[in-house]
């Protein structure tokens, strides 16, 4: 860049820099009605996970009331959520 | 129930064999969701099956623009989408034919993925009025029982449920 005189820009909101750089995360809560198996499944159909792993995030659910199971950017992350919506789990997102 | 509901067949598509009366259970239930998903307005509280069925994206109470601005990009496809999975589920039960007694459906792939949303938002919605927590025994219920009889039917739901999702898992 030469040495005129353009004026430097600098984003003065620092916070929103930060925000873009984290990445969200899809949290799967425990609910008493979807079964075991039917989470698995959707696990599985909807990442792509082995079976061990969407039994292992199942697990954690179950037992720990929550799991992270994907992240992402808010985009993306929007869309897994609504993903997991429409196969009736229970999913939120928040930064990690 | 000793036999397993649903089955993969022959060539490429799943079986379910329906009793009369379970068929009927069945229609009422894909009737009372359509009602459900007719009355729904976006952002309406108030009601916890459709708070089940459409809960939050965003825990986070500052988030709030970022949760509505999702709530109106994508609650119309969800509800679309189970619109959708009701109609195909009660299309192929009212095109079955009863046979002794019985109802033999063959469904495709993409049907059984309607059944499968369907049976899941039944559960879904059952089992939120009903209140139900992971510790309720709900095995051997009398169906003809009125006060046990909802529970009867949610605990059907899901060893039917639980069939499908194992035929299911296996051919893919």
């Amino acid at each position: 860049m030469g040495a005129s005189d353009a004026p430097t820009i600098v984003d003065p909101d620092v916070d929103e820099t930060v925000d873009v750089a984290r990445p969200w995360v899809v949290v799967v809560w425990n609910d008493p009605v979807n079964l075991m198996s039917y989470v698995v499944y959707v696990f599985q159909k909807l990442f792509g996970y082995s079976k061990e792993k969407a039994t292992k995030l199942m697990l954690d659910v179950h037992h720990k009331g929550k799991a992270a199971v994907s992240s992402g950017n808010r985009e993306q992350a929007e869309t897994d959520v609504s993903r997991l919506h429409a196969h009736g789990l229970w999913a939120t997102m928040e930064r990690d | 129930m000793a036999r397993t509901p649903f089955r993969r067949n022959r060539s490429a598509g799943f079986e379910v064999v329906l009793e009369a009366g379970e068929a009927a259970v069945l229609t009422r239930l894909c009737e009372e969701l359509t009602t459900l998903l007719a009355d729904e307005e976006p952002g309406e509280a108030g009601d916890p099956v459709l708070e089940r069925l459409f809960p939050r994206a965003y825990l986070d109470p500052t988030e709030e623009e970022a949760e509505s601005d999702w709530q109106r990009l994508v609650h119309g496809d969800l509800v679309d989408g189970r619109r959708r999975a009701l109609a195909t589920v009660e299309g192929t039960l009212s095109a079955a034919q009863l046979r002794r007694g019985r109802y033999e459906l063959t469904l495709s792939d993409d049907q059984a993925q309607a059944w499968l949303a369907v049976l899941n938002d039944a559960r879904l919605a059952l089992g939120t009025r009903l209140e139900v927590t992971e510790d309720m025994d709900l095995s051997g219920l009398d169906p003809d029982d009125p006060d046990t009889a909802p529970f009867a039917v949610y605990w059907w739901l899901g060893v039917l449920e639980e069939s499908l999702v194992e035929v299911l898992s296996k051919s893919s």
